[in-house]
């Protein structure tokens, strides 16, 4: 799995690094720095309770593989959250350290051990023996691959549906390549993969009530993470022209093996990106790695008001792209059925973070436009409306999300449970890794009654 | 700039910073690059009998870490010098010949009577200004030398009397800090005429086992050895041995203190302690010869600020204020003081009090503070020594007068 992931990378590390890791001596340099808190603050940041207060400790005490299994225990995917969490947001932003100079480079350390641990070869995830009772997992992102990985460790019988190729979901499709790799994502997953959890890719559920059906057939029961497959675009004049992508489309040719294609598109041409987000960001700094010429990030929000995270935000400016805030686009312009530009005008929002038109409140004589050969939609996602189909008991909010009880997850139907954007709308991985946690541990008591 | 010269037994030092006898001052070509960089003079590399061929072992040294701090302490098996006595003899020659003003003592180790005075007899015909004679290293190879004479306290005053009667030029004996009491060898010593002390050489340690060959370190092809452990991490052993020398009335002699210092900080502790001279080796390892720029300007910076016109002035300035722990006015007392405004809230304070104090903080874990109780406080003051808020200290002693010590009571049946 390893060797082929490698290969189908070769093209894209020639544009897309990941953060080199720290040697031992940096993380241990790292690690003297930390205050070893009383009741740490970083513990109670993290959604999927990696409890790094206890992991950095044991760094500092030099138990190394103690540190590796708190980190795996507590979060089978430690790896990919310590490369990927806005941790600015969650354990490093209450970090005690800041009070004396900065804060502890929680993530990198986190990925540090995790990486650690497997170059020394250690294993130190145990499994119960097997307890014959089927639980099917649909969708492999971070919810789903947490919830088979949690119920396999305690002996069920795990299978996970996948549509897609290869496994992974938004960590493989959604995240650029240079913040995440194939070749990282794999030696995680594989991690799940050892504890004995059953894999069906290309696996796509059709027919009404198909995934419901699963419980009739030899499942006792269901956990849903599917996701929020289907990108939202502007409908605006020329929303729907050949070089119009939405950030999944974008992002899914990068991970794919296109990425040459698109590279030889981009070049040197110009990209507007429509949003302000982190995962505007990403996509404009992917564009510019691919040696794109101006990229635009146009974004409804102030400078000071844009949802991307910082780091996320940094790094765009880092590679020149263009922040454009407080701007809509009204128009993609064409000629013969290309993209020449976009028009737009700027505008204030009466109130932060609503987006209605009758909060949009235009500026007189503030009308732009950029020439532009592409542009990018990363303006959210929602739920694939065909999942209703497929869960045709199941009760959906008014919104298209899943509905469950907050604590167990579970959904209007016994024994089908969910968790991750499919029931919450856009969040974080680490999010998903909680509720994949949550979901299992409620299944287990489900099928224990 | 203040002048730093310091005149030990007529001989005038331009500074007090000297290297020690070690692979730092092997070579005439070395020392010159130290005396151009600033150093006072230097103990060159100790000279052993003509009548053992040194072999030095490989690797021959290893680094003592602590956390992220290398080099806390440095490991060494080296012996003494393996260049040819003839190529050291020129050396010295050379030294003394193009830089007169910065005086050469030299090491030497006899490993026989007529080997201590040969080799005495040649340095001072050589220029040497003074020799120092090792009676202290704790590793070598060669039966009954080095730390083994400064442990028979009998042979350290025989050897410096062979040496005395045939040598014009002042005498330092290096001890070893491998001793109950270093005062007794160095009355030897004295009593056979030495006309000064040289503390102390490398403390016989081991810094590491490999813990996955089981082979201490450094791993000479699967063996290792107790031996000699210098560097900062045995500063407080060495300085100590400074005092006790510098607290012996009837010795009465110079002191050149050795054994892990490293900044001017460190410098100015032995001189205060009772050294007149002072020699480096571990921190050379670590930082070069650039080191002595700022040894220079920092005692220069600090006799401005103290008003000391002489380096002699701040010898020996401390020795007042060592007294027996019987000395002690225990009828005052005092507890730990929080500047709660500056706190951030890590809590270790709390952990340490808790677990290894006077159980004496409780912990308010909403707003993350510590509340302390002054009364039940014995003053052992570790959760300053963990607090991370330094410069000025969070947590300070004060004095409170009149207050009683509190003892936990006994635990319920």
């Amino acid at each position: 799995m390893k060797q082929e992931g490698k290969k189908a990378n070769s093209k894209k590390d020639d544009y897309f690094q990941i953060e080199k890791p720290y040697t031992l001596s940096q993380a241990i340099v790292e690690a003297d720095r930390c205050l070893l808190c009383y009741d740490p603050l970083c513990s109670q940041g993290c959604p999927a309770e990696v409890e790094p207060g206890r992991f950095i400790k044991k760094l500092r005490l030099r138990n190394l593989k103690g540190a590796f299994k708190v980190i795996k225990d507590n979060n089978i995917l430690g790896g990919i959250c310590g490369l990927v969490c806005p941790v600015d947001k969650l354990c490093e932003e209450k970090c005690l350290a800041s009070g004396i100079d900065r804060v502890i480079n929680i993530g990198k350390l986190q990925r540090f051990l995790v990486e650690y641990g497997w170059d020394i070869g250690f294993n130190p995830i145990t499994k119960e023996k097997d307890k014959n009772v089927n639980v099917a997992v649909i969708g492999s992102g971070p919810a789903g691959l947490t919830c088979a990985a949690e119920l396999a460790k305690k002996g069920y019988n795990v299978t996970i549906f996948e549509k897609n190729e290869k496994l992974g979901g938004i960590l493989r499709y959604g995240i650029p390549p240079f913040k995440l790799n194939d070749d990282f994502l794999d030696r995680e997953i594989e991690d799940v993969l050892n504890l004995g959890v059953k894999v069906k890719t290309n696996y796509e559920f059709k027919d009404k009530g198909s995934i419901e059906n699963l419980l009739k057939d030899s499942f006792k029961a269901i956990f849903v993470s599917t996701g929020l497959t289907n990108a939202y675009r502007l409908k605006i004049p020329g929303s729907d022209s050949k070089d119009v992508f939405t950030y999944q489309d974008f992002l899914w040719q990068i991970n794919s093996d296109k990425v040459e294609e698109i590279a030889d598109k981009i070049k040197n041409k110009n990209v507007a990106i429509i949003g302000g987000g982190s995962v505007a960001m990403d996509v404009a700094t992917t564009c510019k790695l691919l040696n794109a010429n101006n990229v635009y990030c146009i974004s409804l929000e102030s400078m000071e008001d844009l949802p991307a995270d910082k780091a996320d935000l940094h790094k765009a400016i880092d590679h020149y792209v263009i922040i454009k805030p407080q701007s809509q686009i009204k128009e993609i312009t064409t000629k013969d059925g290309k993209v020449i530009g976009v028009k737009g005008n700027e505008v204030k929002l009466l109130k932060k973070g609503d987006f209605s038109p009758s909060n949009i409140k235009e500026i007189l004589n503030s009308e732009f436009s950029f020439n532009v050969d592409f542009v990018i939609f990363a303006i959210g996602s929602g739920v694939d409306p065909k999942i209703k189909e497929l869960l045709p008991s199941v009760t959906f909010d008014d919104k298209g999300y899943i509905k469950v009880d907050k604590e167990s997850l579970e959904t209007s139907v016994k024994g089908i449970f969910a968790g991750g954007e499919v029931v919450s709308g856009p969040s974080l991985a680490v999010n998903a890794v909680r509720d994949g946690k949550r979901g299992a541990k409620s299944i287990i008591n489900y099928l224990n009654k | 700039m203040k002048d730093l010269s310091i005149t030990v037994c007529g001989v005038k030092f331009p500074n007090p910073f000297l290297l020690s006898s070690s692979v730092v001052s092997n070579t005439a070509e070395m020392v010159a690059r130290a005396f151009d960089a600033g150093f006072g003079g230097v103990s060159f590399k100790g000279i052993g009998g003509p009548s053992v061929e040194i072999i030095n072992p490989a690797p021959r040294m290893h680094s003592y870490n602590l956390g992220s701090k290398k080099l806390v302490g440095l490991q060494n098996v080296e012996q003494t010098t393996d260049r040819p006595l003839e190529d050291n003899i020129q050396d010295v020659k050379w030294l003394k010949k193009h830089y007169p003003n910065n005086p050469v003592m030299v090491n030497i180790m006899g490993f026989n009577k007529e080997e201590w005075k040969y080799l005495a007899q040649v340095f001072e015909d050589a220029g040497a200004d003074m020799l120092e004679l090792n009676f202290s290293c704790p590793h070598m190879s060669v039966e009954g030398s080095g730390m083994k004479v400064g442990q028979a306290f009998k042979l350290v005053g025989d050897f410096t009397d062979i040496v005395k009667r045939n040598v014009k030029i002042p005498v330092f004996a290096k001890l070893t800090s491998n001793v109950t009491d270093i005062t007794e060898p160095a009355m030897y010593a004295k009593e056979a005429g030495a006309d000064g002390i040289t503390a102390v050489n490398t403390v016989r340690a081991i810094t590491n086992i490999d813990i996955n060959n089981f082979v201490p370190c450094p791993n000479i092809f699967g063996k290792g050895a107790l031996s000699g452990y210098s560097g900062p991490g045995i500063k407080p052993i060495s300085l100590k041995c400074i005092v006790e020398l510098a607290k012996k009335e009837e010795l009465g002699l110079p002191l050149a203190g050795c054994g892990g210092i490293e900044t001017w900080v460190d410098v100015v502790e032995f001189l205060l302690g009772g050294a007149s001279l002072v020699q480096m080796t571990t921190s050379i390892v670590k930082y070069g010869h650039r080191l002595a720029e700022d040894l220079v300007e920092g005692l220069s910076f600090y006799m401005e600020d103290k008003g000391f016109n002489k380096v002699e002035d701040i010898v020996g300035k401390a020795l007042p204020n060592f007294y027996e722990t019987k000395d002690f006015d225990l009828s005052r007392q005092g507890a730990a003081q929080f500047d709660l405004d500056r706190c951030i809230g890590c809590g270790v304070c709390y952990i340490a009090c808790q677990d290894a104090g006077g159980q004496c903080i409780e912990w308010d874990s909403k707003k993350r503070r510590p509340i302390p109780d002054e009364e039940k406080c014995y003053s052992c003051m570790i959760c300053s020594f963990v607090c991370p808020i330094d410069n000025p200290p969070l947590i300070t002693f004060k004095e409170i007068k009149g207050k009683k010590i509190y003892t936990p009571p006994p635990s319920k049946l």
